[in-house]
């Protein structure tokens, strides 16, 4: 009895002791690389070339383990570790340098937990095979190792223009204890775009692994609008055949036109009338205005009328050429035209340039001039007038 | 051309001018002045002169620039004292107006011998215009009704004695009395004789300024008007188709067509014939032939043949070398004048008794 009591006081202070040298390892010793019980027989794979495999455990008054630790270039050596003493050493063929730690000793497990550099990560759990053959069942469910994929889809731009090209990239780390195989990428499509040099089979990424993907998106004529990018799916599977799924984040891109630099004229034909009704036989001013209301400067542009037979114009340059039209400038020509008929006219004009015209139309009524109801009877009372003022004139002659 | 003036003086010369202008726009009535134009035979002038304004402004057919009024007169009351005392007043006047148509071969002074102002005025006229042309002149003196009065017959005779002195060269008579036959009332009578008057003038100076198939001229007509005693008148004859030209001539000889009453086969002095017509009816040879047998009857006898459209017509120009109805004339007029004579003493005798009643007598208030 006493000697059990002894015993549990003794190991409560080597596991605070323990405790608190793990914690000071983890700082003076580097990062953890992991922290697991092992088994008598089983080993572990850091880096694909340190393996530290456990070949006995001793509980007594200080627990210890033995360890076989190999490494490329390196001759295998054997280490055994006290639980609470200072973490081993192990210092590989070009200087890097791993600590083992015991924690706890119990039966043939041992709780062992490696630092070592930044960044190295457990590549590979295994079993010897003298353990595998003693306990086959058990040690297979203890070495299944997981995948963990963290797929990153990144975007270099999130706004696009009509014909340009998105770069994305797939940062893929694999984060579990498994190495992912048989990945799959599913990247989802965008319409009207075209994914150039899109891999759909990734290599294995082992545990700790990150991997980096990328392939062109080309905007070939996607509709201008903002887009939401499905999430990246990613299928995989462990290395005992279970499959994976995991999937990225969704992004959004902003799909726009390019502007197109052309000229659009429109033309606009005004007639100077309070109700557009004229005078037959009388001047009216017509003024014909175009507006060049795209965003290029026009070339030559030709102003082509079309009047009806009994439209005339009476002054001015109906079909003039304007050698160009810059972008948001207004240019009119007034004439001067005569209707020689009563009734409904339409005077048409079109401005052509380049490969495009436009056309305008403005229809007017001529009306008989009030005057000319009366021209029969100015007709008659003409002759009737001077032959009063001759009769007048005689009468004034022969008037005494 | 000839350059004729034609003058109207008084009323009546007034009325003769204007039927002379008026059968110049055709005979186309009194509208016509105001679609046509008057076309004389030759140039004519014509002015019309009165001392009546009334007068004047009565005239149809003559230019208003071709009427002189003599200013400040209101006619002349038929008192030939005082309208050859107003011609002397305002002869600068008058011939001044004249003087602006210009120069003439020929001049008509138009003029009743009856009145105040035509008659009082012609006879001083001609010897002005004597003075200031070398033109002949011929008056055409109008006489009056012989009921018209004794201020009339002793204005006419009075009036024809000094024309005769101031030797024109030549009188032609148009005699009212003798041609109020044409028409049953007085007004038609005048319109009558003054368009019968216009239309032989007319014929007159057309034929004397024509080129003729037998030609009498200006010179002619001076001779014929030196004949006689210098006064005349004139015939005329519209044949109808029918007739020879022979009888046609002689038509106008027949006192129907006279102006004035004469006998011309016994008292005609010279004569000047016009005949006028279609050639188909101007036989010449009878012409002649006529003009023969008449010469031996009348005298010396002028013939000019005009050749026209239409029927012959004949204008006999005559002088006279007595004038029974003058001497006629004349004695009604004196008779006229003693009888206005002693009736106006007889009522200055009756006032001047009337007056010797109150002789030597005041009135009392």
């Amino acid at each position: 009895m006493l000697r059990l009591s002894h015993l549990v006081v003794v190991a409560t202070i080597l596991l605070l002791s323990s405790l608190i040298m793990t914690a000071a390892a983890s700082s003076d010793y580097g990062e953890q690389i992991f922290e697991r019980n092992l088994n008598v027989g089983e080993g572990v794979e850091i880096e694909h070339s340190i393996t530290i495999e456990v070949v006995d455990t001793t509980e007594d008054i200080v627990d210890s383990a033995e360890f076989c630790i190999s490494s490329p270039r390196a001759f295998a050596r054997t280490v055994k570790v006290f639980m609470g003493d200072m973490p081993t050493k192990y210092e590989t063929y070009n200087g890097a340098c791993i600590y083992l730690d015991v924690i706890s000793v119990h039966d043939e497990t041992v709780l062992l937990m490696v630092t070592g550099p930044k960044g190295w990560r457990v590549t590979r759990y295994y079993e010897a095979e003298d353990a595998k053959t003693e306990s086959e069942s058990e040690s297979a469910a203890e070495t299944v190792s997981v995948p963990e994929l963290v797929i990153t889809r990144t975007l270099d731009r999130n706004h696009v223009e009509q014909g340009e090209t998105v770069g994305v990239t797939f940062k893929i780390k694999n984060t579990g204890n498994g190495t992912a195989s048989e990945i799959k990428l599913d990247e989802p499509l965008l319409r009207e775009a075209y994914q150039e040099n899109c891999p759909s089979n990734l290599d294995d990424i082992a545990a700790g692994a990150t991997e980096r993907v990328s392939y062109d998106l080309k905007i070939i004529n996607t509709p201008p609008g903002t887009y939401e990018l499905g999430a990246t799916l990613l299928n995989c599977k462990d290395e005992s055949g279970a499959a994976y799924s995991f999937e990225s984040l969704s992004n959004t891109l902003k799909v726009t036109v390019k502007d197109v630099q052309v000229p659009t004229l429109e033309i606009g034909i005004t007639i100077e009338s309070d109700d557009n009704t004229m005078i037959c036989g009388e001047r009216f001013p017509v003024t014909i205005g175009i507006m060049n209301t795209g965003n290029a400067t026009s070339g030559r542009v030709t102003i082509k009328s079309h009047l009806p037979d009994d439209v005339r114009v009476a002054d001015g340059e109906i079909d003039p050429v304007y050698e160009s039209i810059k972008p948001g400038d207004y240019v009119e020509h007034e004439v001067m035209m005569i209707a020689y008929e009563p009734g409904k006219h339409v005077i048409k004009m079109d401005a052509l340039w380049a490969d495009d015209e436009v056309s305008a139309s403005a229809e007017f009524w001529a009306e008989q001039s009030s005057l000319a109801t009366y021209y029969p009877h100015i007709l008659a009372a003409v002759p009737i007038g001077l032959l009063l003022v001759g009769i007048i004139r005689r009468h004034k002659e022969y008037s005494y | 051309m000839l350059n004729i003036l034609v003058l109207g003086l008084g009323q009546c010369g007034n009325r003769i001018l204007d039927s002379i202008n008026s059968e110049a726009f055709g005979g186309n009535g009194m509208f016509a002045k105001y679609y046509s134009n008057q076309k004389f035979p030759a140039s004519v002038k014509t002015i019309a002169i009165n001392t009546a304004i009334n007068d004047l402004k009565g005239l149809k057919c003559t230019l208003a620039k071709d009427r002189f009024h003599v200013p400040h007169l209101h006619g002349v009351g038929a008192n030939r004292t005082l309208g050859k005392k107003v011609f002397e007043d305002n002869k600068e006047l008058i011939m001044g107006e004249i003087d602006k148509r210009g120069s003439f071969d020929l001049i008509f002074i138009i003029t009743s011998t009856a009145g105040g102002s035509g008659s009082s005025f012609a006879p001083r006229l001609v010897e002005e215009l004597k003075a200031a042309y070398n033109a002949q002149i011929v008056c055409i003196a109008v006489l009056p009704f012989r009921e018209e009065g004794s201020i009339s017959l002793q204005n006419t005779a009075f009036c024809i004695k000094e024309l005769i002195e101031e030797k024109p060269n030549g009188i032609l008579l148009v005699d009212n009395q003798y041609l109020k036959k044409y028409a049953g009332d007085i007004k038609s009578a005048y319109d009558k004789i003054n368009e019968t008057t216009a239309r032989r003038l007319l014929f007159l100076i057309e034929a004397l300024n024509s080129e003729m198939l037998m030609v009498t001229d200006l010179g002619d007509l001076k001779t014929v008007m030196n004949g006689g005693v210098g006064i005349g008148t004139m015939g005329f004859y519209e044949s109808d188709n029918g007739n020879t030209v022979k009888s046609t001539i002689l038509g106008s000889f027949k006192p129907s067509g006279l102006l004035f009453p004469a006998n011309v086969y016994t008292e005609g002095a010279r004569a000047m014939l016009i005949i006028k017509g279609n050639k188909k009816y101007l036989d010449l040879d009878m012409i002649n032939k006529t003009i023969e047998e008449l010469s031996t009857e009348v005298g010396q006898v002028f013939k000019g043949v005009l050749v026209k459209k239409g029927p012959a017509k004949v204008l006999s120009l005559f002088t006279l070398n007595s004038i029974p109805e003058l001497d006629s004339l004349y004695a009604s007029a004196a008779d006229a004048i003693r009888t206005e004579k002693v009736k106006r003493e007889e009522s200055k005798k009756q006032l001047d008794n009337a007056f010797a009643c109150i002789e030597e007598l005041e009135p009392i208030y």
